[in-house]
């Protein structure tokens, strides 16, 4: 009876727990064929003339209507607008049942840019003592390390997940395998072969595989550090190793296995085994190690490449000079694309050094050791660390805040600063967030990029 | 502290659990293995989708994602059990298209599970690491129907039968074929592999084994080149139109290798019909093909070069040795050019311009040019031939692809300070007698010399241009000054540098008073514009035109030599001379003038002269009159002298004298200035060093150097080392 017109055509109409909503096919296909609406226009399902014969032209859906209604507007214009009569965790199980929760997160928060991002929100644990690290999942939630304890949020920044502990002992480090994976690296324990190196499930919270070292085909427990891992060529996890008897040095495990397939032995006069950093070069197919001031005396940083058992590149501050500002390295971080490695000391100063030469030194950038000495926090200072995101910015944290490098000079375009839960003592990006994590009080902040604007 | 808190969290989830109703569970799975039942008896119109995603749902959020997923591992074996029987039970042609239906069946069935179960594959499964349904579902379809014991050899036999039947020309239904292995494909490649395609290449490689080999029995090249190209086209299209795109490279080197590869000499060597023929009938097309065919084997084209370099050496050995071929140097050089181009265009049109053929080509005729000592002279002797004649009427762009040509030729030639010295004397013959046809051509020849052997080799050709323009204008210039000369005979005088000619032994002899008189007027007319020259005449070069009135009174103007034009002019003081009179009065050379004698009174038709007794021969006591029965057609008579056009054995030899004479100054040139820029130097080195600078005109002698390395030790610019006698120094 009603003329069909191609407006007509295209309409639907839903009943969700008794309301009525009407759209169309146009907007739903939005939500793409992996989603609750894509069976709906598929020819094998047939759904919609059938549902319009049975129901009235109506088709029902047994949910909270109005989630569904602020689900259909973010269909609709892309645009995520969350009443505060709706809980978000609310919107977010039903985004999950309607299988559009991608579609909700990348409303949330737009692609990573240091120079957009904005202090999202904070989180307080409840773990006691000292954070240790905190590492950002690939799908934009975190795990949190304190202590022995390694807590996992999801993306939503709720702790759904299990806590993570490895046999209780002192937690190194932490590093996400894949977006449901993570290992955590510890502290052995005297005689018991406790600690090392384990991984997990981030949803169960089960330990799947513990890595072990063999040396001379016997078990041997060790304390793990530094953590990193490869994905190419073939899926790697290294760590950097102390054994009881002196077996020094960075142990390689498969990450499907959990088998040791590699052990790099500490040579005399060098340190891997106590490494505060491991960095894969996918380019060069090699690990960075680098070991810093003050875990030793000394530092070491040195490039290995496990396919010919070398050290393809080395620097090491044994023997040089003291120089009157002290100036120490206090992490350094590789920049493939750049063909440099990044350093930095206790006053923030930025320094390079260039990879594809031998036995180089460091080139300061004389920057800002002026205006940061007046204002060195007298009670446990944070050394200052270092990250790289993809697009080829550098952010380096200090007491507490963080800047942001561009460019080809690594030149200062940014300063995130909260003032609340004392100095930074780690950060991490990754699923387009930043984590950064106090040392004072047992808190977290998020920091993200707005969405791209709809309007 | 923390340990309490797990524990808590531990309590909570166990008494989460209890509240579900087991039942609940059960119930819901029920329901949804209905649906798939249905789904899969082509039920599904019945079924409500938003009930059964919640019902997969629920189940999944309350923790029996477990149950759900082994229900639909065991739902869907059962049904792909049932299928299998199915599929069996075909008969014959049937068998394929059940299976192939079946197919698309489960695949319509796995999207709908999938749609419903679309929770479960989302958040479950990546958890638990299962295998997502869509996966699972082509697994349980390799692992029940694929590989059941009674469907996978029948599946293979029959695909390779269908294949079969087609290589022997029968049509089959590729739309089934293509849906068919695309399944195979789609279950993942291990699956298209090990289950067809190994086998494929298997047979494959048996079929064209036994074929290639009933085809060379019986077929000549050029055909058997024609099947193996067409097969191998078969196989390319048999990949495009139904399968994998990989298997293409695999299917053809299994082709190349069986039908080209495995006959590579026999087809080369295939008498009447190999490769020797194809280039002997300019057998383009078959050619080519092998070309293309042999391109895609190792060594093939390496196979092709070899016989065909081996064959252009053979009848190229044959051409410049045969002693019938010396005869006309012309033609010579003609059959060269013919062969070039034979060649330069087979490589052109069926082998695809490849620089290894034109390198191998250009190879071949260096071997074989070299191996006349005479091709320098002959090359220059057939360009003496074009210019003089044989350009006239042709297009100026024809000339420069005669000379294009001819240049190539003279690329091939190891000696070429010898063609310089022939086409030296040639030039110089075509300028002094006028007789080049075109001045274009031949400047244009010279700046191809030019950009080729550099300025140097060319410089004095250029001077015998300038000198014949030179003297134009001296004429030009002794004719104004005189003008009371009008009247006599004319004199025109080509003034030419010494050096810049061929040098002949200048030979005088005496002119006619009426010419000499003239003569020494020009000498004192040039010698007044020229201060500090000398002029020496060269009678033997010169040529003469003169008017002659015979006994009835006809008159003829006769075009003569110098010399001619002497032994004529006696005849208009006296009835008869003998050859002695004759010698004294112009003091001709004997030799010369025998010649000079012989073409006026023995040749037929220009003989002016009467000659008793009548011989072929010049005797010493031969008497000569005038021919007063002399008649032509032609008012204007040619009387040529008898000359050998090639050279004759003595002046070859002497050729060759003056070129190695000229040659030894050349490479002491070359020892010197390597010696100045090294100070020391080994001798092999040396050699080679030499060599390699002089190998631009020619191919030194290592003995010849060894020689001018003695003589300059003897004049000092070089010393052995004291320690090693092999060593050389230069001495400044």
């Amino acid at each position: 009876m009603i003329v069909a017109a191609p407006a007509a055509k295209d309409r639907v109409k839903f009943n969700v727990g008794g309301r009525i909503f009407e759209t169309t096919s146009t907007t739903l296909a939005n939500a793409g064929r992996d989603s609750f609406f894509g069976p709906l226009f598929d020819e094998n399902w047939d759904l919609k003339d059938s549902s319009q014969s049975a129901g009235g032209g109506e088709f029902f859906i047994d949910r909270n209507p109005d989630c569904f209604a602020v689900v259909l507007d973010l269909l609709r214009t892309g645009d995520l607008n969350i009443p505060p009569n709706i809980p978000e965790r609310l919107l977010y199980r039903e985004a999950s049942f309607y299988g559009v929760l991608d579609h909700v997160r990348s409303a949330k928060w737009g692609p990573f840019d240091g120079n957009r991002l904005r202090y999202s929100k904070s989180i307080s644990g409840t773990a006691p003592g000292d954070g240790t690290a905190i590492r950002a999942a690939p799908d934009g939630g975190c795990a949190v390390a304190h202590g022995s304890i390694v807590h996992v949020y999801d993306w939503m920044l709720s702790e759904e997940h299990p806590p993570l502990t490895l046999d209780h002992q002192r937690v190194n480090d932490v590093i996400w395998v894949d977006p449901e994976n993570l290992a955590v690296s510890a502290c052995e324990r005297l005689g018991r072969g406790d600690g090392g190196l384990g991984m997990f499930n981030k949803t169960s919270g089960q330990l799947r595989f513990k890595f072990q070292v063999t040396h001379d085909n016997q078990v041997k427990s060790f304390t793990a550090g530094a953590l990193a891992t490869a994905q190419n060529p073939n899926h790697r996890i290294f760590s950097s190793c102390k054994g009881r008897s002196n077996e020094y040095g960075i142990g390689v495990w498969d990450q499907f296995t959990g088998k040791q397939v590699d052990f790099f032995y500490e040579s005399p006069g060098w340190s891997l085994g106590d490494a505060d950093r491991l960095q894969w070069l996918e380019e060069r197919n090699c690990l960075l190690v680098a070991t810093l001031f003050p875990r030793k005396d000394n530092c070491y940083i040195s490039l290995l490449d496990f396919r010919t058992k070398d050290m393809v590149w080395s620097w090491s501050d044994v023997g040089a000079p003291m120089t009157v500002d002290e100036r120490r390295v206090r992490d350094g971080i590789a920049m493939e694309g750049n063909n440099a490695i990044c350093v930095v000391n206790e006053y923030e100063d930025l320094g390079f050094m260039d990879l594809r030469m031998n036995g180089g030194a460091i080139r300061w950038s004389s920057r800002s050791r002026l205006i940061m000495k007046g204002r060195m926090p007298d009670d446990e200072p944070c050394y200052p660390k270092l990250a790289l995101h993809d697009g080829g910015q550098l952010f380096s944290s200090m007491n507490d805040c963080i800047s942001v490098f561009c460019g080809p000079d690594m030149v200062m375009t940014s300063r995130l600063r909260r003032g609340y839960g004392g100095s930074i003592c780690d950060f991490s990006i990754g699923g387009d967030r930043l984590f950064a994590l106090h040392s004072e009080e047992n808190v977290f902040d998020v920091w993200e990029c707005p969405p791209p604007p709809v309007i | 502290m923390s340990n309490q808190k797990k524990r808590n969290f531990q309590i909570e989830a166990f008494k989460h659990r209890v509240v579900v109703d087991p039942k609940y569970a059960d119930k819901t799975w029920k329901v949804l293995e209905h649906a798939i039942h249905e789904i899969y008896n082509h039920n599904a119109s019945g079924l409500s989708f938003e009930e059964l995603y919640r019902n997969a749902y629920n189940m999944v959020l309350h923790k029996f994602g477990e149950k759900l997923y082994s229900g639909l591992v065991s739902t869907m074996t059962s049904h792909l059990k049932e299928i299998s029987k199915s599929i069996e039970a075909a008969q014959g042609e049937s068998f394929l298209e059940e299976l192939n239906r079946k197919w698309n069946d489960h695949n319509k069935a796995l999207q709908m599970i999938r749609d419903i179960l679309m929770y479960m594959d989302r958040t479950y499964i990546p958890s638990n690491h299962k295998t997502p349904v869509h996966e699972l579902g082509l697994n349980l379809w390799r692992d029940n129907i694929i590989h059941s014991s009674k469907i996978q050899s029948r599946l293979l036999n029959t695909l390779l039968e269908l294949v079969h039947r087609e290589r022997t020309g029968e049509v089959i239904d590729r739309g089934l074929m293509r849906n068919i292995i695309k399944m195979l494909m789609d279950l993942g490649s291990a699956v298209y592999q090990e289950d067809f395609e190994k086998h494929f290449l298997e047979v494959s490689a048996e079929f064209y084994k036994v074929e290639s080999q009933k085809f060379i029995e019986c077929c000549d090249c050029g055909e058997y080149l024609k099947k193996a190209e067409k097969r191998l086209n078969e196989e390319i299209e048999r990949v495009t139109h139904y399968l994998d795109a990989k298997s293409e490279i695999k299917i053809t080197s299994v082709v190349e290798k069986e039908m080209i590869a495995n006959h590579m000499p026999r087809l080369v060597h295939m008498e009447n019909s190999g490769l020797v023929n194809m280039l002997l009938d300019d057998k383009y097309e078959d050619l080519g093909r092998m070309y293309n065919l042999f391109r895609r084997v190792p060594n093939g084209l390496l196979t092709i070069r070899e016989v065909m370099t081996s064959h252009l050496r053979e009848t190229g050995k044959q051409l410049v040795t045969d002693p019938e071929r010396l005869k006309d140097p012309v033609e010579f050089v003609q059959r060269l050019l013919d062969e070039k181009d034979k060649y330069d265009s087979i490589i052109n049109k069926a082998f695809s311009n490849d620089k290894t053929f034109q390198n191998a080509l250009t190879n071949s005729f260096e071997y074989f040019i070299n191996l006349n000592a005479r091709s320098p002279e002959f090359i220059s002797l057939f360009v003496d031939d074009k210019l003089r004649k044989g350009l006239k009427g042709v297009s100026e762009e024809d000339v420069e692809i005669i000379l294009d040509k001819v240049m190539m030729l003279f690329r091939y030639l190891q000696e070429k300070d010898v063609f310089e010295k022939y086409y030296k004397q040639h030039l110089a013959k075509r300028l002094l007698s006028g007789k080049t046809v075109s001045d274009d051509a031949e400047r244009s020849l010279i700046v191809k010399l030019k950009t080729e052997c550099g300025y140097q080799f060319t410089s004095k050709l250029e001077g015998m241009f300038t000198d014949m323009k030179t003297s134009q204008d001296t004429m030009q210039g002794f004719y104004a000054s005189h003008p009371e000369l009008g009247e006599g005979p004319t004199l025109v005088v080509q003034v030419l540098t010494t050096g810049s000619w061929p040098t002949q032994p200048s030979s005088t002899c005496n002119l006619p008073s009426e010419m000499s008189a003239l003569c020494e007027k020009f000498r004192s007319y040039y010698l007044g514009t020229h201060t500090g020259r000398r002029l020496s005449w060269q009678t033997n070069m010169g040529n003469a035109d003169m008017k002659a009135t015979f006994g009835k009174g006809q008159k003829h103007e006769l075009n003569v030599s110098t010399y001619q034009m002497c032994v004529l002019m006696l005849f208009n003081n006296a009835e008869r001379l003998n050859y002695k009179e004759i010698e004294q009065a112009t003091e001709i050379p004997a030799p010369e003038l025998k010649r000079c004698l012989q073409s006026m009174a023995c040749v037929k038709g220009k003989n002016v002269l009467r000659k008793e007794p009548m011989s072929k021969d010049i005797g010493e006591e031969d008497a000569f009159f005038v021919n007063d029965k002399f008649s032509s057609k032609f008012y204007k008579v040619k009387i040529g002298t008898v000359v050998a056009q090639k050279e004759s054995e003595p002046e070859k030899q002497e050729t060759r004298q003056r070129v190695e004479e000229d040659r030894k100054p050349q490479i002491e040139a070359a020892l010197v200035r390597i010696m100045k820029s090294r100070r020391v130097l080994d001798h092999n080195n040396l050699i080679s060093e030499v060599t390699k600078q002089l190998q631009q005109r020619f191919l030194p002698n290592p003995t010849e150097i060894k020689k001018r390395i003695e003589s300059l030790i003897e004049r000092d610019f070089l010393e052995r080392d004291n320690v090693d006698r092999k060593l050389y120094r230069y001495l400044a």
